[in-house]
């Protein structure tokens, strides 16, 4: 037990492991939440329960602002790449900040952990503690995110924690930055704080600080952020205690704990009432091409390809079950993401798909993870305890989009076509290292990815650069903040037209950012991963719409731009026709990569006037191009957002430009004629799929044009998923002992 | 509890709402009964008779035929047994080369036709494309949603469907009746 002296009733209650287990007998008994049959408080006084509700938020909200400003880097500062929650004594999140909704799980979890290692008891938990965690063995995500916790103490009691998480600008990776997908294994993953106490009486110790300073390139940013989680964290605590002052212990207590059952009861309901139950299937691939690029370790010089099944049961009480068999293996990358971490980023989904007036921990227990299989990319510690998890978020990203389309289907069939979102768009991420403008060494991300197309709805187009898979605060930043931060200069940051796919609705599109490094004697790009697709689309092609592309950035080195800007000639403002692109068509350079397969770190530090084109991807698109109503075709076109040769030959709209006024009218008739020559074309060439499958099975068997990731993916999955190798043999009538 | 005329939700699932309105629709508590409303504006945009059970897709619908329950597609065209992926009575048409994935992806926006196949699924009877699938050869049609009408039905609308069927994947009991050569 703490060595803090207690008052006598409340020496007498149980040990936090101790309630921590009576809480997990009570759900298995009763199906709810601390036994809560009856949401006692909320009855008595519906509306103290919604006002302390509302106060509690604006706690977590105060947090949040009181962090970030305090915190120095711009990913927080700039970005609001953080978060802030309440929680009970055991862990469970009551109420959560705005910003990156993939950690109030991975927060409850790590509280969760310190009581069941015995934390209690040795070191004790004490006002004015601080503890940390980035270590994924120990629940962390990634070790860029720094979890911290601190315990509130009512009147000698522990009655709650304060816990925040924020994204730091460079982890002390093996290579510089805080997106590492390069780190061949945890050894490389940067600087440990391991499930820490790290500080007191509201202090850290000087020894972390040192740590920081001898163990990160960017100190005073990731020490600027850890004074940001805990100057929010603090906040909370002293509000909180405030608001106990004002309500009562007993009543903060029980309000707590009905805010999360009532939260696992929402999610319920939801499904039950806006849902079917039965089963969701959905396949979905990821690559990461590495073979020939700059790699950490010889043994990287592989391409790898990632099986992100996901499998959604319903039963008849609305419970959910979520299967990720069949997934393939751990990547000797930092690509690898634990059971935890990919509980949390279900939890993500359901803020934003299932949608909560009081988002905490509750949803959580309203569906169940079946443990993914051992030595997968989403389980690796049972076969590799040393697989890298430097960006653990990139395959979560890609797994995630799935579930957005499946409880899309759900709510599609039961009419609330509003609800419906097609998929999500991936986050290809920009970092810089090297030395900047002011003569200093830097690391760190650009803001780009976190705005992004939002997907689309069954009955309207995704607004475009206005939405992220990990925060409700799609936020990009200002760009003359970035310039302020790096050695560039934005030449472009516009919309890319096309970005969101095809269909009857389309996803919102993704924008293009084009940089001109400057001031700078030299300084590299990370084109990082932290969840994109480069050689495959995604398989989101729902009810006949097309995927939205791969993700390809280009760049040049050694260019002409300064002569190009002394003798005022166009530059590069966009990315242009993707087959021959503006960087190809407008500069000359000595190196030119125009069609970049990411993720890759520049082989060689970029110069004063070379130049990036970093796309940031759009969502997806919903139902048949066909489909798409011709007028929304023709505002795109007047819009820029879409192309002539898109608009007649994938949604098979004709249409005219206006020589004078510059805009597009559409030839209905011509657009009626062609749209049914192209669906007569598809049953012309389309075969029965019987027919088919007769001719691929052979190619199967054959290893037909099948990239070794392919391969080698299959054999993965099959290895470790048995029952699922057996589907796919019986699906093809394959030989019981076929191997890919 | 929130309740909207038929012409509103036809008007909402055509998207010829005003947004502000759709807004409102999406912040206020959901109506209990669009289900019946929406199969309503369904059922009245076919040209056949049978009663729909559930709406898979846009054009696919699981409805009740005779004693069976069939995928059908609006334009009347039909899928077979609902627990059975409708997907091998489609036609299909895969794009696996540069040249096939030109006509929709071009330049830097092609994927990599070694790493993933493109297969259009469409209507034998109008052409309309039903699915997209994007998967590396090798994975098996996705069977995206088989439903437990019977659940479904009985225990959470309260309206038990005659003739309950068990709930069970059917796809490989086809494919094992099909020659592999």
């Amino acid at each position: 037990m703490s060595s803090v002296p207690r008052r006598k009733d409340v020496q007498e209650r149980p040990s936090l492991q101790e309630q921590l287990r009576r809480n997990d007998e009570l759900f298995k008994d009763t199906g709810s939440l601390f036994g809560l049959k009856k949401l006692g408080r909320k009855q008595a006084d519906p509306g103290m329960y919604e006002a302390v509700w509302a106060i509690l938020l604006n706690i977590c909200n105060t947090g949040w602002t009181v962090g970030c400003k305090v915190s120095s880097s711009p990913v927080a500062a700039e970005g609001g790449d953080a978060l802030w929650c309440l929680h009970l004594p055991t862990g469970e999140a009551v109420c959560a900040s705005k910003g990156i909704v993939s950690h109030p799980g991975l927060l409850s979890m790590l509280i969760r952990s310190y009581i069941e290692y015995g934390y209690e008891e040795l070191p004790g938990f004490h006002p004015g503690d601080i503890f940390e965690n980035n270590d994924s063995h120990y629940g962390g995500l990634h070790s860029p995110d720094f979890q911290t916790a601190v315990p509130i103490f009512y009147d000698g009691e522990l009655v709650a924690w304060a816990a925040s998480v924020s994204h730091v600008m460079d982890a002390g990776f093996v290579t510089p930055g805080s997106i590492g997908f390069l780190n061949p294994d945890c050894f490389s993953d940067g600087v440990p704080v391991t499930m820490e106490k790290i500080g007191e009486n509201d202090r850290v110790y000087p020894w972390y600080e040192m740590r920081i300073r001898s163990r990160t390139r960017t100190p005073e940013w990731v020490l600027g952020d850890g004074r940001g989680r805990l100057a929010g964290c603090l906040t909370i605590r002293d509000r909180v205690v405030k608001l106990i002052d004002k309500y009562g212990l007993d009543y903060f207590r029980d309000v707590t704990r009905e805010y999360i059952e009532d939260s696992r009861r929402y999610a319920v309901g939801r499904i039950r009432t806006q849902g079917v139950p039965g089963r969701i299937r959905k396949s979905n691939f990821k690559d990461l091409a590495m073979q020939g690029k700059r790699v950490i370790l010889p043994h990287q010089n592989v391409d790898c390809l990632f099986n992100q099944p996901l499998e959604v049961t319903i039963d008849a009480n609305a419970k959910v079950r979520f299967s990720v068999r069949g997934a393939s293996g751990w990547v000797p990358f930092g690509e690898n993401i634990t059971p935890t971490a990919c509980i949390s980023g279900l939890l993500n989904v359901y803020s934003h798909m299932v949608g909560f007036d009081m988002f905490n921990w509750g949803a959580a227990a309203a569906w169940e993870l079946e443990t993914p299989p051992p030595g997968s990319w989403c389980n690796p510690y049972p076969v590799n305890y040393f697989a890298s998890s430097g960006v653990a978020w990139a395959p979560a990203v890609t797994w995630l989009s799935s579930l957005y389309e499946i409880l899309g289907r759900l709510y599609f069939s039961r009419g609330y076509v509003e609800e419906v979102a097609a998929g999500s768009a991936t986050t290809m991420t920009a970092e810089f290292s090297g030395v900047n403008q002011y003569g200093l060494f830097t690391a760190g991300l650009t803001l780009e990815q976190a705005s992004n197309g939002q997907p689309a709805r069954a009955m309207a187009d995704g607004d475009n650069s206005a939405w992220s898979i990990y925060t409700p605060q799609a936020d990009f930043g200002n760009a003359e903040i970035s310039e302020l931060f790096y050695p560039i200069m934005f030449l472009g940051r516009n919309v890319e037209p096309d970005s969101g796919g095809y269909g009857k609705f389309r996803g919102g599109l993704g924008h293009t950012a084009v940089w001109m490094v400057m001031n700078t004697p030299g300084i590299e790009y990370q084109c990082g991963c932290a969840g994109l697709r480069s050689k495959v689309v995604a398989n989101h092609g729902m009810f006949g719409a097309y995927p939205t592309w791969p993700d390809r950035p280009s760049y040049a080195t050694g260019t002409n731009v300064k002569e190009l800007i002394d003798a005022r000639k166009p530059l590069v403002h966009e990315r242009g026709d993707p087959e021959e692109p503006d960087l190809v068509k407008r500069i000359k350079a000595k190196g030119l990569e125009a069609n970049g397969i990411a993720p890759f770190v520049t082989p060689e530090p970029l110069h004063e006037y070379d130049i990036i084109v970093h796309p940031i991807s759009g969502a997806q698109a919903f139902g048949d191009p066909l489909e798409r109503d011709p007028e929304l075709v023709r505002s795109d076109l007047d819009a820029g957002w879409t192309r002539e040769r898109v608009a007649v030959e994938v949604y098979g709209v004709v249409a005219q430009r206006d020589a004078t006024s510059g805009e597009w009218a559409v030839d209905q008739a011509a657009t009626e004629r062609k749209r049914n020559d192209m669906r007569a074309a598809r049953k012309k060439r389309g075969v029965p799929f019987r027919q088919w499958w007769k001719a691929e099975r052979k190619k199967i068997l054959k290893g037909e044009n099948m990239a070794s990731a392919v391969v080698e993916m299959w054999r993965q999955s099959m290895n470790l998923s048995p029952d699922y190798a057996a589907d796919i043999r019986a699906f093809w009538k394959l030989p019981d002992d076929f191997r890919f | 509890m929130a309740g909207y005329d038929e012409s509103e939700i036809e008007k909402l699932v055509d998207g010829k709402l005003p947004w502000t309105r759709v807004q409102e629709i999406m912040k206020d508590a959901k109506d209990p009964d669009r289900i019946e409303k929406w199969i309503a504006i369904l059922q009245k945009r076919v040209p056949w008779k049978e009663r729909i059970l559930l709406p898979l897709t846009p054009c696919l619908f699981i409805v009740q035929k005779d004693r069976q329950r069939v995928v059908k597609c609006r334009c009347g065209q039909e899928f077979g047994d609902y627990r059975a992926n409708w997907k091998l009575e489609a036609l299909i048409f895969v794009r696996e080369t540069e040249a096939s994935l030109r006509e929709v992806y071009r330049g830097s926006e092609q994927p990599d036709p070694s790493w993933v196949q493109i297969r259009e699924y469409s209507c034998p009877g109008c052409g309309v494309q039903l699915e997209v699938e994007a998967v590396p050869r090798g994975c098996p049609p996705d069977f995206e949603f088989l439903p437990d009408l019977d659940t479904f039905y009985r225990d959470w609308l309260e309206r038990p469907l005659p003739d309950e069927q068990e709930f069970a994947d059917k796809t490989l009991d086809v494919v094992r009746s099909w020659s592999e050569e």
